[in-house]
């Protein structure tokens, strides 16, 4: 038998050097970069690195031998050779001057074709939609730079193009969630075939020059290269799921000719696309409604309702309400306003949106429009205003989204200090400590009760009383609202309400018209014993017996814990230390809280009384004076 | 060689020797022999005809002089044989002397392509052509296509497609082939199908791939964020100061500080170490001149052992081996009172394992999060970005935006492990040194001339003076 030698078998030919690899492929460095990145092959860190270098200790860049030998199969490594040939000759005919030649080689260019390549990566479309948030993100940022030395004015445009159908996805399909303003740019969340996808869109200011130091631009221009090529196929099929027309069209309504649109068609489109503020040419006639979600709640609903699907139910309950937010609503934003993430926004949740002519060409009314609702502004003052309609900041509106219903549009009037923008990725619902102010925040409602409660113990602070009024203003404009919010969270919508109140209305009135007929005498003498026994008594609270309920819970909770699979116990173990260790956390908190603004109390009352008796003390003095 | 005035008297010269002869004036006869080697060569002028000789002046006396650019003269010049062929030319009018030579038929450069795609006359002709026309049909495409503008995305590439339907043969709706004889063939035809290994879709990292943003990088944050967020940022400029400090401490401040006296002092030690050792042995070995010699490296001597110490040595062993075999049972019955206390000894070395097992684990559990080394510079992790307080606007208008957006993305990338971490090299230029040429100097000012013009100051300053004063 042969003795086997040092070096190979094992780690040391699972990996191969870039250099190995460069030499194997028979492509340059830059051609090996650029195959790497759209066949999403990356290098590796090996276990040990002194056996899978062959004894050598120095950091190589290593790949595994498998996917080099993938890649040596791609048809591509044929077009990146082929790259090579064509350089040669048409530079060749560059330098001869021989142009008829150079035309004709230019019009062969070999092009990648990567279609194949994004089937591959993505097997499925859903694996796509989860990558998406890089792709997004890249592409987004593309389509704001202009043409530099290494990315091509066609990839920028191209970038601009995919990223606005994308948008029109979105606006069409309603799938947007949260919205959030940081110093990075605009993250947009949406909720794709049950997928979260999040982007960022950079804020609007002119293109600032990036070093060359610290990003390889040419790297990401190949990333952008082969994002572009899936964001096609899957806003392809976006479409076609929305039964849009793809390519984006223009359904022939709204094309009207005039000067401009025969002057020069395509561009006057484009615009109107780009303007996002048009529907799309549907493939079919229907306008589909949203019935599907209500068949899927019905279904659940037979399932008995555990924890989880009511919290299904409510959520789904609160999208189909966030779908509609904006309805009936007319904006109109003003010039100083970004204009693309507040038209997503808007249309997104069916309001109806428009501008000043002169930005931006697609806007649907003027300024002077009556039944303008709201103008967004963000400016600290503005000359002519309406009357009817809220001049607002655009915090308001993203603030909205994030809660999911209609703010009170007073704390976003023009010019007013804005509250806080919070962060929608934040759980509001996690199980650890929130402050009250940020509670309040979420839910209006607390922040009133905090106060009155206040009011009713400190009986001594009568002496602001202005600021007193003023807050109860403000209190019962919010109890005014919330009880119109809580009506609506009852019922799920005003138009239900009112058509089941007048059912029920009607129901009564039809029955009563009957018995009246027929038989009065019987109903009176009913109605007579009726009387006789009713009698007012005192109401009774309900009393839970807060035993029985603890005892039920460590009841359930021991059964939970019986039914856990032995394999899994000690995964349940640490997830109820978990749970422990927060509750734990969350009530040192509220304790601390507790004591330092019960210290502060005292420290007040103790102000004041000492005051009250300075003063006391001061009025005898002059008093005595006086005598 | 100077011609012969007419009147001048010829010199006398001695013909003695051979030097002397070579002064003759012998020009008249080569001049003679010249002329005639001319005349056997273009003929004598009797012999030509008068037409031969004389041209007769048809065009004017003066011809207008054309005035040809360059273009034009580049164009007659490139009409003319070249010059550097113009050495090949016979201009000899002697006849050849042999008449008859192998005249070698000279060969038509290359292929003439017009005569092949006119009239064909091989089958390789026949398949050039139409070769040639399907390139120029794609030509034709391509350039219709790009005319018209291309659609990125044209098909759904998600749809379910069965490898076979692509092959005209490999199609049975009876299910006589299998799918391995479908691959098989596949591959034979030249549409192998290539599986992906699953490795390739594996991920390298558990860290999030699309980071969601800290509360506090709001454009308008809660209070209670932002500090969250600035004291995360502070916590981590500690930790690099601190690093910083300790590098500084184990490293330059841990050598004490000298004046620059004594450095030179201590330099010239240093520098003169060998020279006064050398003084030194020179002294020693004159010392040692009084002593016996004596060798470093004597020579090994081979002494034998007899054979009494040979037999001591193994009693000794023997010995020791029994006295070490007693002292181990010993030890055995005093363990047996110990044994509470070894086993003690023993839970506690298994719980320090355990201990250790334990934070291997941790370690490895935290390296799953954290970037892979894939190249020769380590990834650092980038700032957090962070709006100062005094830089937090409050509104949407004036937004001070904190990152590049372009920059995190490739460090993200880095995290992600799908680039190796680089630094980018700049090439640097080579300095060239800037003078002006003497010839191009501006006149400098002289200490004279400056001298000069503040004479010329004063005076006016004077003048000026005196005008005031009257």
């Amino acid at each position: 038998m042969r003795r086997p030698k040092k070096y190979e078998s094992g780690e040391a030919t699972q990996y191969i050097s870039r250099r190995a690899a460069l030499r194997k492929l028979q492509l340059s460095l830059n051609d090996f970069r650029r195959l790497c990145i759209l066949k999403g092959v990356y290098p590796r860190e090996p276990k040990h690195r002194r056996r899978a270098q062959k004894g050598s200790t120095e950091i190589k860049v290593l790949y595994h031998t498998k996917d080099i030998r993938f890649l040596l199969h791609e048809s591509i490594v044929w077009t990146l050779r082929d790259y090579k040939i064509f350089a040669k000759k048409s530079s060749r005919d560059r330098a001869i001057k021989d142009f008829r030649n150079l035309k004709r080689r230019l019009a062969l260019f070999p092009e990648i074709k990567l279609d194949h390549i994004v089937k591959e990566r993505y097997p499925t479309f859903i694996d796509a939609l989860k990558d998406l948030d890089d792709c997004l993100t890249l592409l987004f940022l593309f389509s704001t730079f202009p043409s530099l030395q290494l990315i091509p004015r066609e990839q920028s445009n191209l970038c601009r193009r995919l990223t606005i159908e994308f948008l029109h996805y979105v606006i069409a399909s309603k799938s947007l969630r949260k919205v959030f303003i940081s110093i990075k740019g605009y993250y947009f969340q949406a909720e794709i075939k049950g997928q979260k996808v999040t982007w960022i869109v950079p804020h609007y200011y002119p293109f600032k020059p990036q070093s060359r130091q610290e990003v390889d631009f040419k790297v990401m221009s190949i990333f952008v290269e082969f994002y572009t090529i899936m964001l096609g196929f899957t806003n392809f099929r976006l479409f076609h799921g929305l039964n849009l027309a793809y390519p984006p069209q223009f359904p022939s309504s709204v094309l009207q000719d005039n000067e401009d649109t025969l002057k020069d068609e395509a561009s006057f489109v484009s615009d109107r696309i780009a303007a996002l503020n048009f529907e799309l040419l549907r493939t079919d006639k229907v306008q589909e409604d949203e019935e599907e979600l209500d068949i899927d709640m019905e279904l659940l609903e037979q399932d008995g309702d555990s924890k989880r699907i009511i919290k299904m139910k409510q959520e789904a309950q609160e999208v189909a309400r966030l779908r509609t937010l904006f309805k009936g609503l007319k904006f109109f934003i003003n010039r100083e306003v970004p204009r693309e993430p507040l038209v997503i926004i808007i249309r997104s949740f069916g309001g109806k949106v428009s501008w000043d002519s002169s930005i931006y060409p697609g806007s649907a009314y003027d300024e002077s429009d009556e039944t303008i609702t709201h103008q967004i502004v963000d400016r600290p003052s503005l000359g002519t205003q309406y009357i009817s309609r809220d001049y607002i900041q655009p915090q308001w509106l993203f603030d909205c989204v994030n809660q999911r219903q209609l703010l009170p549009t007073n704390k976003y009037f023009l010019g007013e200090k804005l509250p806080p923008h919070l962060s929608p990725f934040v759980d509001s619902k996690r199980d650890t400590y929130i402050p009250p102010e940020e509670k309040a925040l979420l839910d209006p409602s607390l922040i009133e009760t905090h106060e009155q409660s206040d009011e009713s113990e400190d009986e001594a602070e009568k002496e602001e009383e202005e600021t007193v009024d003023q807050e109860l203003l403000d209190a019962q404009l919010q109890l005014a609202y919330q009880e119109e919010t809580a009506e609506y969270k009852k019922y799920g919508g005003v138009d239900g309400v009112n058509e089941d109140e007048e059912d029920l209305e009607d129901d009564d009135a039809s029955d009563d018209d009957d018995d009246e007929e027929e038989e009065l005498d019987e109903k009176a003498k009913r109605l007579k014993q009726e009387k006789q026994k009713m009698s007012v008594q005192s109401g009774k609270v309900h009393k839970v017996n807060k035993r029985q309920v603890h005892k039920a819970e460590v009841d359930e909770h021991r059964l939970q814990a019986r039914m856990v699979k032995p394999r899994h116990r000690n995964l349940f173990r640490k997830l109820i230390r978990e749970k422990q260790t927060k509750e734990k956390e969350e009530w040192l908190l509220r304790k601390k809280r507790r004591t330092i603004e019960a210290d502060e109390k005292e420290a007040r009352k103790t102000a004041k009384r000492e005051a009250r008796k300075e003063a006391a003390v001061a009025a005898a003095k002059a008093a005595k004076l006086g005598k | 060689m100077t011609a012969v005035e007419p009147g001048t008297k010829r010199k006398r010269i001695s013909k003695k020797n051979k030097s002397a002869w070579r002064k003759t004036d012998i020009q008249d006869v080569e001049q003679f022999l010249e002329d005639q080697r001319q005349e056997e060569r273009i003929g004598t002028f009797a012999d030509k005809k008068d037409e031969d000789l004389f041209v007769q002046d048809a065009t004017p006396q003066k011809a207008k002089t054309t005035v040809l650019s360059v273009k034009q003269k580049r164009k007659l010049n490139a009409q003319k044989p070249m010059r550097s062929h113009q050495a090949l030319e016979n201009t000899s009018k002697v006849q050849d002397p042999i008449v008859k030579r192998n005249h070698v038929k000279q060969k038509k450069n290359g292929r003439n392509i017009e005569l092949e795609v006119c009239n064909p006359t091989k089958p390789r002709h026949r398949q050039a052509n139409s070769d040639r026309a399907v390139y120029y049909t794609k030509l034709e495409q391509r350039l219709e296509a790009k005319k018209s503008k291309k659609v990125v995305a044209d098909k759904d590439i998600w749809q379910e497609v069965d490898f076979r339907d692509a092959i005209p043969g490999l199609k049975d709706k009876k299910g006589w082939i299998s799918r391995d004889l479908a691959l098989h063939t596949a591959g034979n035809i030249g549409k192998k199908v290539v599986k992906t290994h699953a490795s390739l879709h594996h991920k390298t990292t558990r860290a999030k791939k699309f980071e969601l943003p800290h509360p506090g990088m709001s454009y308008n944050p809660s209070p209670e964020d932002h500090q969250a967020l600035i004291e995360q940022v502070v916590e981590r400029e500690e930790g690099i100061i601190k690093k910083e400090q300790h590098l500084k401490r184990v490293t330059t401040s841990m050598f004490a500080k000298v004046t620059p006296e004594e450095r030179d002092k201590r330099h010239l030690q240093e520098m003169s170490q060998g020279i006064e050792d050398e003084e030194e042995q020179e002294n020693a070995e004159k010392d040692d001149d009084d002593k016996p010699y004596h060798t470093i490296n004597a020579p090994v001597e081979n002494k034998k052992k007899s054979k009494q110490a040979r037999r001591n040595e193994l009693k000794q062993k023997e010995l020791q081996r029994q006295t070490e075999l007693k002292r181990k049972l010993k030890q055995q019955t005093a363990d047996l009172i110990r044994i509470k206390s070894i086993r003690h000894e023993l839970d506690d070395e298994e719980e320090d394992l355990n201990d250790l097992k334990k934070r291997r684990k941790q370690r490895a559990e935290k390296a799953k999060f954290e970037p892979k080394r894939l190249g020769r510079h380590k990834f650092e992790e980038p700032d957090v970005d962070v709006n100062l307080p005094e830089d937090i606007a409050g509104n949407l208008r004036n937004v001070k935006t904190e990152s590049s957006l372009l920059k995190d993305r490739f460090h993200l990338l880095q995290r992600n492990n799908m680039l190796p971490t680089t630094k980018a090299v700049s090439r640097k230029k080579a300095k060239v040194k800037k003078y002006v040429r003497n010839s191009h100097k501006e006149p400098g000012v002289s200490y004279q001339d400056l001298k000069e013009r503040r004479k010329v100051a004063a005076a006016a300053a004077k003048v000026g003076t005196a005008t005031i004063k009257i």
